[in-house]
């Protein structure tokens, strides 16, 4: 005769099993999981007409270590800015510069897996994105950058 | 996706700035990592801004699309380019007909190039877009053609080719925008060719490229056009006259017809 599994094993188990299928993602963690997210951040901005670039920037970056880029933005354009992580717990900072490295975000949020700014830039030419993240628990940080613009 | 939003958090990185004043950032003392790649902004950036400024008459804008056969596959990179930027400028003139006919183009350029496994779903989504006159999918199908196309590049080591990929596609869009500001000129629309970085990315990339890719005819004469380029944006200093602008556009011109002729 075969037994059934008692409340607190069952209960066990599928709490085992929605632990393992909630950190399964988290521990393959990949710079596509931070498009991802970087993507969701963008969902608002599409709402206001915002459109996505496909190509973005993206890699493998130490905890805490800045990163830059350049970016081609054009006056007449108001563009956001969206980084995504694909670690959990990441403290983001997003700012974007002109020429002459005033900073020039209008808006900046973040939110739990990503990160946003918005810029309307003051003249045609060359921009500094610099960026970091920041976590508590992983060296190894992989990230996204996207932007979209109207 | 929706596990970020249980983790909602937001605070305001502007506000904490303008607390503390001014901030000034010196690139060239950068203490962190510099991330060399460069993300080259579609057409249709630009043409967004010109349609800001003015209505051109992206009709006049459009240009032939029947390329010559040819198994030269660095050509062929580049006039998947080419190729591509023209559909931004039909989206732009909302030519129904014209987009059909680049979306075909494209598909037959990917089928050259070998790569029309991976572009076909896209093509077809043009087309589908174009019957109900869907233009912003049309961009966005365009945008995700292109970066197919070069990823798939990519994967088969063939950076180089990816490369004339962007190559084609910005020489194209600028010639679209040079011919536009040309037709009304303004500071402010001629001010949209302040591109220096995108030129030296180009030139820096050709720079990298391997020898025969490097002696190829075509590769060789866009290196001084963009030379030349480049010399009129960084003498734009106090913004670019009409001349300049102009010279711009032949430079562009000249190569976009070297890049189409059969030889």
């Amino acid at each position: 005769m075969q037994t059934k599994p008692s409340l607190l094993c069952r209960t066990a188990a599928i709490l085992t099993a929605s632990s393992l299928i909630i950190t399964a993602p988290l521990a393959m963690a990949t710079v596509d999981d931070a498009h991802s997210f970087a993507m969701e951040a963008a969902m608002p901005f599409v709402e206001q007409g915002f459109i996505v670039r496909e190509d973005y920037w993206n890699g493998e970056v130490k905890s805490g270590q800045k990163l830059m880029v350049k970016h081609q933005m054009f006056k007449g354009n108001e563009y956001a800015f969206w980084l995504g992580s694909a670690n959990s717990n990441v403290k983001f900072e997003l700012k974007i510069y002109d020429e002459k490295g005033q900073e020039i975000s209008i808006e900046s949020k973040t939110s739990g897996m990503f990160a946003s700014s918005r810029v309307n830039p003051p003249k045609t030419g060359t921009y500094t994105i610099v960026f970091s993240l920041a976590s508590e628990k992983e060296n190894g940080l992989f990230w996204a950058l996207a932007y979209g613009y109207r | 996706m929706t596990a970020a939003a249980t983790l909602l958090f937001v605070t305001s990185l502007g506000a904490q700035a303008s607390k503390s004043g001014v901030q000034e950032f010196d690139p060239q003392a950068f203490p962190g990592q510099v991330v060399d790649d460069v993300v080259v902004p579609v057409p249709s950036e630009v043409f967004s801004v010109l349609d800001k400024l003015g209505e051109p008459n992206w009709q006049q804008e459009l240009r032939d699309v029947d390329f010559p056969n040819t198994t030269d596959r660095t050509k062929l990179a580049m006039i998947f380019g080419v190729v591509v930027a023209e559909g931004f400028v039909a989206v732009q003139a909302e030519d129904t007909e014209k987009v059909k006919d680049i979306g075909r183009e494209v598909i037959d350029m990917a089928t050259a190039l070998g790569l029309i496994k991976s572009v076909r779903p896209h093509a077809q989504a043009i087309l589908d877009a174009a019957d109900k006159s869907d233009w912003r999918s049309i961009r966005k199908e365009f945008d995700q053609t292109q970066k197919t196309v070069r990823d798939s590049m990519e994967q088969m080591k063939d950076m180089d080719l990816s490369q004339c990929v962007s190559l084609g596609g910005w020489l194209r869009g600028t010639g679209s925008v040079t011919s536009v500001v040309t037709k009304n000129f303004s500071a402010d629309r001629a001010e949209l060719l302040n591109q220096p970085m995108l030129v030296e990315h180009f030139l820096s990339t050709i720079g990298k490229m391997s020898p025969k890719m490097k002696e190829h005819n075509t590769i060789s004469d866009v290196s001084k056009g963009l030379t030349f380029i480049l010399e009129k944006m960084e003498g734009a200093v106090d913004g670019f006259t009409k001349d300049a602008v102009r010279d711009i556009g032949k430079t562009c011109d000249s190569l976009l017809l070297e890049i189409r002729s059969a030889k």
